[in-house]
Order: C-alpha cells, then structure tokens, then sequence
C-alpha cells in the first residue's frame, strides 16, 4: 500500500521538522502551516470535491477560535470539551449557512458566504461584551499539558509539542477527508459537483450533501481556531477577516483543487514562501503577488498536477491511481 | 434484478399485468403565459415501451420533467407502482425506481466515464457507516461489485474502452450511451429516454435500437421520447402524439402512422 507509505513518511516528517528547525521563530511557522494545512484540505472538500465556491472559510476559523475560547475562559469549560464544542457550534453554523444558501450555486454562492464572513467578522468587532471586540482577548493558555505516569511533562506551551498536537490533528483530519473522498461519498460530492440536476436523477438528495460538506469541513476549521487561540495566546477580530478566507483559497487553488495532497502543498508554501522573501523588504508582497499569478497561468491545476505531469514526463510507473472510488 | 442480469438477453416472455406501473391525469405545466402541458393523461404498463412523439415545442420534454420530477405539475395526478408522485422531488422519485436521461447531455463531465456509472449507484451501496471512514470488507465487497457492475454496463453500450477516460472527452454518439449507462445503473424500474438517438448517426441508431431491443426483451418499461421515427416504429408497444402541448393521438405505431392528424401535425398541412 504506497500510500501507507506515504503516510509513515509524513508522519516521519512531522517527528523530525522541529528537531531540525530549532529556533522559536521557524517552529511558530511550522504550527501555522499545520493550522493552514487543517483550513485548506477542510475548504478543499467543499470546493474541489462538492465544487461548492466557499469565500467564508475564515468565518468558521474565527467562530471556533472565538467560541472555544469564551468557553474556557468565560465558562470555565475544560479545554478539549471547550474544542469539540466549538468545533461544533462551528459545523452547525456551516450547516445553517448551506441550508440557508442551498438554492445558490458558483457566484452567487460566493458572494453569499463571503456576505457571511463580513457578518461573523462584524458580530466579532462590534460585540464587546462578549467578544472585547477589537481589544481582543489576551492570556489564552496552551492547552493543558499531558502528564502520563513514568513520561515526562509535554507541555503545550513549548512550540515543538504545539507543533506534534496540532500537526498529529492536521495529519487526522486529511486521513478522515481521504477515506470519504475514495468511498462512493466522493463519487457523490463529484456528481453535485458536475451536475445537481443529474444528481438528483440518480436519487441524490443534493441539499442534504451539501449540508454535510459544508458542515464537516467548516468543524474542521472551527478546530484549527481553538488551536488557533491556544498557540497564539491572543484573540482579535482581525484575524478572521475575508482576506483570510482569499489566503486559504489561494492555498487550495496553487495546491490543486479536487486533490487533498496539493492543498496541503499549497498551505505549506504559501506559509513559508512570504517568510522566505522576508529579505527583499518591501518587494516581498510584490513577489508572493507574482507568483501567485504566475502558478495560476501556468499551472491552473496547482502543484499537483504539475507533480503529475512531472511524473509522467519522467516515465515513472509510480503514476498514482485517481482518487475515484472504482480505481 | 441484478445489474448483471440486465445486460443478458433473456428469453422473450412478454405479457400484459393487470394494473399500470406509471399512471398520470390530466397534467398540467404553464411557463409564464406558455402552457407547454395541457391536460395530458398517461399510463405505462409494467415490460412495455411508451414511446411519446409530435413536433418540436410539442412539450414532450415537459412531460418527461414533469414525470422525473425536475418540474412539479401545476395540476393534476400521477402515481408510480400505487405512490403519489406529485410533490415528490427528483430525488426521491429516483429512489422510487425511476431513472432518465436529459435531451440536452448532461454527464457528470469532470469525472471518468466509469465514475459517471458508479455514482449512479448512490442509492444501491450496501455499506455499514463506519466504514466509510475505515474501509473494511464490506466496503471492499461493494466496491469490487460496482466497479464489475459499471464495467458490464459500460460492455452493454460498448463503453469499456473508454472507462478510464473523461467524460467530457467523449464523442457525441458516445456520450448518449454513457447516459443510458448510467441510467440503467440506478436499477430503474421505469427507463425514461429523452430523444436518445438526437444527434446519433445511422450506424449509432442501429446500436442504440438494438441495445433498448435487449432491454425490452428484459421486461424494462420504457418511455422514450424521441423524433427519430424508424426508432420509434421498430421499438413502441404504444404510442402518445402531443401537439402544442396537448394530447393529439394515442395507439399502436401502426394506427399513429395512419391517422390522418398526425401526419398533418408532423408536416404542417
């Protein structure tokens, strides 16, 4: 099983990176990769697979970073009751909101949920007495350590075990989205996808999938909040704004819609690529502008399909199997 | 019935059953000021094929949308098997036992011509839920069994080459094979087929005749509607004529090529 294999090389790679990347500064960009590799696979799924055009993505991060928060904070709420639970508060507003929107499709749904994303950023702004609005919330704690009997203390406020937690979620996630998208469920989404009237021909009931998506994956964003909030330690409205959403987009798009792996690749890229080009001072956003419009000329299938083409160019026999549920 | 079974040849036993599998009265379908339905009533037995003719603009597609469900009737009755089918979305009409192609192509174009088979399967897995995050042996069962099954389809309208392919990378002729593939991979109990062989050239209708041939000799109940009228002729059991929008004739092929209306209708006299 090649992709077994992968999986272990993945799961080596995440043991290692941190031990390799010793200063604080690279491994904060290494949980924030982790945090974008969970938003772009989570917007993947309702926009290369159910081909639902999603521009809310950031709504959901900031709901559950929000809402996981105020809990342990406000509430006193343990820490993972407080993470489910807004991970959850997160998927039921995903699910409101495509049942809400399930008549619109392409643009309008577009402009409907990036509608939604200024809402949600606009409650979190304004809202003061819950949210503090734009003096933010400060003081948010790691998660709790984990303190097993004859191992040492893993404390989450060292970055390189923040990393493994939220790195070890990303890692479960994309395998969760994996097995749905190979069983006949991808076939599903493909079909509402390419065709809803001809979906519903075959007894698809296309308001209801889209509802799963959408709520699947907006839960899944809403985790990445609550990691959100305990790595950064501050909250504020401003994080969650739409051009979030248009990063995570652009993530997906460069990384290849309708492939996980490519998504996952562009996460990490578009995270370590504007810190690389650090050193060219104010070019720098001119630079990451550039190659953005370059990958979408060029390689309007993102990173993996040009890894695809690589590999056939090369002649390889390790052309991977489509995704498709009959392969 | 298996899918499997449903591409064999079967032997020819062919017989009326006392009560209608599709029944509808007195339809009605109004599109601003256009009534592109009026008052069309219908019944098709179980193993026979309705075939549904007149001029362009007649509202036979109408009448295909408003059976499937894609169009709701804004009067009217309609009942497949004893259910209720007015109100009842697409969807659900599907899972009732009702399959169809569209006129205008409408394959799942992004993904490979097999995979358009497989997901027609939807509403046929045999899966327990968590197995579709763990993929244990039931979920290897079935998917072994849809690929079989979409690759004997796919054999039945001479598609196994093009498996692999994309959809949308099909010829013409091709694709309208593909959508009766994935038709008949929904294991329908009534096959609708909006003009089939549109678009088709002689040696395509040949096939496509000879391939509903094989169905009929199933005992699938079929609609289709259709222009072409060799294929209508070699392959009804009966016949419904509709003229702007209304009921104009309704019998044997033989009696709808006689009727003095008809041929008026068709060539404008």
């Amino acid at each position: 099983m090649r992709r077994w294999g992968w999986f272990a090389i993945a799961v080596v790679a995440i043991a290692v990176l941190p031990l390799v990347l010793q200063d604080s500064y690279w491994r904060t960009n290494l949980i924030v990769c982790a945090l974008n590799v969970i938003l772009a696979v989570s917007l993947d799924f309702v926009l290369g697979y159910a081909g639902q055009l999603n521009l809310g993505h950031a709504a959901f991060y900031g709901i559950g970073a929000y809402a996981s928060t105020l809990l342990v904070m406000g509430l006193g709420v343990p820490f993972w009751a407080a993470f489910v639970l807004g991970a959850m508060l997160s998927g039921i507003v995903g699910m409101a909101l495509a049942i809400f929107a399930a008549r619109l499709r392409g643009h309008y749904l577009a402009i409907a949920s990036l509608g939604f994303a200024v809402i949600v950023h606009q409650v979190l702004l304004n809202w003061i007495s819950l949210t503090q609005g734009p003096l933010g919330i400060y003081a948010i704690k790691p998660p709790p350590a984990i303190a097993l009997p004859g191992l040492p203390v893993v404390a989450f406020g060292e970055p390189a075990n923040m990393f493994y937690l939220v790195a070890g979620f990303a890692l479960l996630f994309y395998l969760l989205l994996d097995q749905l998208v190979r069983s006949p469920i991808g076939a599903t989404l493909a079909a509402i996808r390419e065709d809803e009237v001809s979906a519903a021909s075959f007894g698809i009931h296309c308001t209801a999938w889209k509802v799963f998506a959408f709520g699947l994956a907006s839960a899944l964003a809403g985790a990445a909040g609550g990691f959100y909030a305990s790595f950064v330690g501050t909250l504020v409205p401003d994080a969650f704004t739409i051009t979030e959403s248009f990063t995570v987009l652009a993530m997906v798009i460069v990384g290849g819609m309708g492939t996980l792996i490519g998504p996952v690749w562009g996460a990490i890229l578009l995270t370590v690529l504007p810190e690389l080009f650090r050193g060219f001072g104010d070019f720098r956003l001119v630079l990451y502008g550039a190659t953005l419009t370059l990958v979408v000329l060029f390689m309007p299938g993102g990173i993996a399909q040009a890894a695809r083409i690589l590999r056939r160019r090369v002649g390889s026999f390790l052309e991977p199997a489509q995704a498709g549920f009959g392969q | 019935m298996t899918l499997g079974e449903s591409c064999l040849p079967a032997p020819p036993t062919r017989h009326a059953p006392p009560a209608a599998l599709l029944r509808a009265q007195g339809l009605h379908k109004r599109f601003g000021g256009v009534e592109a339905v009026r008052d069309i009533s219908l019944a098709v037995w179980a193993g026979q094929v309705l075939a549904i003719i007149g001029p362009n603009g007649a509202g036979k597609s109408t009448l295909l949308n408003l059976l499937s469900g894609l169009y709701q009737p804004d009067a009217g009755e309609m009942s497949f098997d004893g259910v209720k089918l007015v109100g009842l979305p697409a969807h659900k009409r599907a899972r009732l036992g009702l399959a169809r192609t569209f006129q205008k192509i409408r394959l799942f174009r992004g993904v490979s011509v097999l995979d358009n088979v497989i997901a027609a399967f939807h509403t046929r897995h045999d899966i327990p839920p968590w197995q579709y995050v763990v993929h244990a042996a039931a979920f290897e069962r079935d998917r072994a069994r849809c690929r079989e099954e979409a690759l004997r389809l796919l054999a039945f309208v001479g598609l196994e080459q093009r498996a692999d392919l994309l959809a949308a990378s099909l010829a013409y002729g091709e694709q309208r094979m593909l959508e009766l593939a994935r038709a008949l991979a929904a294991s329908p109990r009534l096959l609708m087929v909006d003009e089939p062989a549109a678009g088709l050239n002689g040696a395509e209708v040949e096939r496509l005749i000879d391939r509903i041939r094989l169905l009929q000799q199933r005992e699938m109940t079929i609609i289709v509607v259709e222009h072409n009228m060799d294929l209508v002729m070699e392959i009804a059991d009966r016949v419904l004529v509709m003229d702007y929008g209304q009921h104009l004739f309704a019998g044997t092929p033989g009696e709808v090529q006689a009727n003095p209306a008809v041929i008026s209708a068709y060539l404008g006299a």
